[in-house]
Formats: structure tokens, C-alpha cells, sequence
């Protein structure tokens, strides 16, 4: 089939709202059966772009492709084949929870109602009860039974445990990764944007910093985490001179020192080794260290 | 079998599966024959994607130390390993010149590091003699 297209391809986007360019010249490319990390802060154009991938805002600039196509022209086929979970949910108030999935089903081609019924138990989500009464974590997850169940080839998730309490955020990813992964695996693939990424540490593959409409960072997870990582030396006597001018950062308090290393950790280790240091530790930086850490990482660049 | 997962040590998630699988089998802890966790349940549990522990059990495969039947799920393999001797110890040479490094710095020396050893070699045996004679 077409496993060798990617089911996002994103090519200089830039779109803007008067004279802001909110997304500016972004390129990026999801694989199929991967889960995709879209990591910015407030305002950095997340949002904008997911946008554009449904056909909701139109690009000023630049090329949009899902599952190799456009889904300006081919919008029902775009949106036939991914379901997308928005962090804001709203239902129509008046439906039940069972109204609302059989209104989300009749636009589906595919509904499976066994995933229904699982899921709807362990959220223990009451079918009879009116949307309206619903809490923001009830709604949230009923959003997540209505994309799960068409078993979609591509979930798309903005944002999507903001604002729930820390139990349903986990079961919210027990759930993307148990029910939602469960099917085909290279046939289901997740592009999820969040700051909550330590919740999402072991799902992503693959990962994009956004920031200011562009593209600060793409990187494998593992090959991130390898990549960036954090030395803590202690010394007997405050250490005179330290030559870490290949550092990315450093941080000196008294006898201690916190390194951080952009792939050069073993030279940095050998460095301070030399002066015999009374401790020294390493460690990766998780990938929500690594995002705080890319503010340093611009400031370098420029 | 409990798993644990750590971002932060510098080593991808997949592989310190593998090492924790194979460390279970080395102290007796999974025996031959034994079923490995299905995949799902297990990449729910440690809320990691499905492909890392497919990858793990895949990379174990290949070493031989777990063998897949379909529709069955993985099971540990007898532990007659797939390498010949001299392989073998050489995959273990480099292991244990990790640890030779790291006594360094730490300043142990050579008698407290081989006492270290024997403790050590004599902790899993125990180990899996208790397991045996349950």
C-alpha cells in the first residue's frame, strides 16, 4: 500500500493572521506508525498548524499534505481517515453520551463498538447522561472514545490532557496507547502537541520543537536523551578556573558545578575527571528538560 | 515480572528492557520456559509506546534468549547461548571493563573489586538454587 508515504508532510508552512506570522516557514514529516511529539510553548504556533493539517485555516504559504494529500481539495478523504482530539470539547448539550457517539458514528464509515463498550466502562461514563453535566474530564474522554473507535489511521491530539486531573491524564494515555495502538501498528500513528511532556516521555518517537512558527529541533527521542545530557561535579575546593567554554550551559555554585552537554559529554567527563572531582554524575535530560534546555540551545544558535 | 523504566540514564528505553529481561533470567527470576508479559499490558503499564517493547523483544530474539510462538506470545529460552565460547567472552569482557573503569574512579582497588565479584557471583547462585528448590 502506501507505506512509504508519510502520513504528514508539512513544507515551509507559514500562515499568518494580519502581520503576525504565527507559523513561519515550518517543515516537518510524520511517518506512518509513529507517535509524534509537537512540543512549543503558548503562542509558538501549535495550534495553527494542527490547523491547517484538518483544513480549518487555510496556509498563507507553503504545502500541507496528509496522507499524501491535500486537504484543502480532498477534505472528506483527509478527514475520513484521522479523528482529532482538540483541547477544548464541545458537545452538543442537549445529547446524551450515547447520542453523541452514535451522531460521531453516523459519519463514520468504520465504528467499532466493542472499543465503545470497553472504554465507556473503564471511564465509567454513564450512556444516559446529557453531555451538558458532564465534567471537563468526562468530556475529554468521551472526545477520545468518539477518535478511537473509527480506529483512525491518525490520531490528532491538541493539547489534550491540559487541565484534567493527573489519574485521567493517565488513563487517558493508557488508553492512546492500549486501545488506540493495539490495531495494526503501522497503521496508526499519533501526532500529539502538548507541554505536558513528561506525561508523554515514553510514547514518543520522534519529536519537533516549535518555536516562534519555526522549527528550533527535530529529533528521535533516543537519540535526543543521548544527545543531551546533565554533569554534576562536586570538588574538594572550589575549582579556580573551569575551561567549559564547549559547554551549552553552565552552572557553578561553590565547589558544585552543573554542566549541560549538547553531545559532547564524554570530552566534558574526561575534562573534569582530570581534576579529580569528589563526585561526578551524568544523566540524560528527559524530553521535557531538553524543551526548557532549547531556550539555551536558540540562544547559542544566534 | 516487575519493569522499571528510566529516562534519565542515558540508555534507550528498549534496551534497558532488554537488560532487566536478561538480568531476570541470569538471577532466576524468569525461568525457561517462562512466559514473557504480552506487549499491550505491558507498554500500558509502563505507559511507553507498544514498538519500544516490540523492539525489546525483538532485540532479545535476536540474541536468542527469548524465542517468539505465534500466537502464543514469547518465552524465555533455554539458556544454552546461541554464541560460542570465545564470542561469549568477549561480550562479557566488555562489560566487565565497564566495571574495572568505574572501580577506578571510585578508587576500589583490585582486592576489594575481585571480593566484589565473588560476592556478587555468589548472591545470584543462591538466588537461583532458592528458586530451584521451591
Amino acid at each position: 500500500m502506501e507505506t512509504n508515504t508519510p502520513v504528514i508532510k508539512i513544507k515551509n508552512l507559514t500562515r499568518r493572521y494580519g502581520k503576525l506570522d504565527a507559523v513561519n516557514g515550518l517543515t516537518l514529516t510524520v511517518r506512518a506508525g509513529r507517535c509524534y511529539g509537537f512540543f512549543g510553548r503558548n503562542g509558538a504556533g501549535k495550534t495553527t498548524t494542527i490547523k491547517c493539517l484538518l483544513n480549518l485555516l487555510r496556509p498563507s504559504d507553503g504545502t500541507v499534505r496528509v496522507f499524501g494529500l491535500d486537504p484543502q481539495r480532498n477534505e472528506v478523504a483527509v478527514k475520513s481517515r484521522l479523528a482529532y482530539v482538540p483541547d477544548m470539547v464541545a458537545f452538543y448539550p442537549w445529547m446524551t453520551v450515547r447520542d453523541t457517539l452514535e451522531y460521531l458514528a453516523s459519519f463514520r464509515k468504520h465504528w467499532n463498538g466493542d472499543i465503545e463498550a470497553d472504554l465507556l466502562k473503564r471511564f465509567q461514563l454513564d450512556p444516559k447522561q446529557k453531555t451538558s453535566h458532564l465534567s471537563k474530564g468526562q468530556r475529554t474522554q468521551l472526545a477520545l472514545i468518539g477518535a478511537i473507535c473509527p480506529e483512525p489511521e491518525l490520531l490528532v491530539l491538541d493539547e489534550p490532557t491540559s487541565g484534567l486531573d493527573p489519574i485521567v491524564r493517565r488513563e487517558f494515555i493508557e488508553t492512546v496507547i492500549g486501545a488506540y495502538q493495539s490495531g495494526d501498528p503501522g497503521s496508526r500513528t499519533v501526532f500529539v502537541s502538548t507541554h505536558l511532556i513528561s506525561e508523554f516521555e515514553g510514547l514518543i518517537d520522534e519529536f519537533t520543537i516549535i518555536e516562534q512558527g519555526r522549527e528550533l529541533l527535530t529529533m528521535e527521542a533516543d537519540a535526543a536523551r543521548d544527545r543531551f545530557r546533565k554533569i554534576r561535579a562536586r570538588f574538594a575546593q572550589s575549582p579556580a578556573q573551569l575551561d567549559l567554554a564547549d559547554a551549552l550551559n553552565v552552572k557553578q555554585n561553590g565547589r558544585e558545578v552543573e554542566i549541560l552537554a549538547d553531545g559532547n559529554s564524554e570530552q566534558l567527563l574526561e575534562k573534569l575527571r582530570a581534576l579529580q572531582p569528589e563526585d561526578l554524575r551524568c544523566e540524560s535530560l528527559s524530553l521535557e528538560e531538553i524543551f526548557v534546555a532549547s531556550g539555551v540551545l536558540k540562544k547559542a544558535k544566534t | 515480572m516487575i519493569f522499571q523504566v528510566d529516562f534519565k540514564s542515558g540508555k534507550p528505553v528498549y534496551l534497558q528492557l532488554v537488560d532487566q529481561i536478561r538480568y531476570a533470567a541470569a538471577a532466576g527470576a524468569l525461568r525457561s520456559g517462562e512466559p514473557l508479559p504480552s506487549i499491550r499490558p505491558l507498554a500500558e503499564e509502563l505507559r511507553v509506546n507498544r514498538n519500544t517493547i516490540a523492539k525489546a523483544y525483538a532485540e532479545l530474539e535476536g540474541q536468542g534468549v527469548i524465542e517468539t510462538i505465534p500466537g502464543k506470545g514469547c518465552f524465555l529460552k533455554k539458556s544454552d547461548s546461541p554464541f560460542n565460547k570465545p564470542v561469549r567472552q568477549k561480550l562479557l569482557a566488555a562489560e566487565i571493563d565497564e566495571a574495572v573503569v568505574m572501580a577506578h574512579h571510585l578508587q576500589v582497588d583490585r582486592e576489594k573489586f575481585l571480593a566484589l565479584v565473588k560476592e556478587r557471583l555468589d548472591y545470584f547462585e543462591r538466588k537461583s538454587d532458592a528458586k530451584k528448590n521451591d
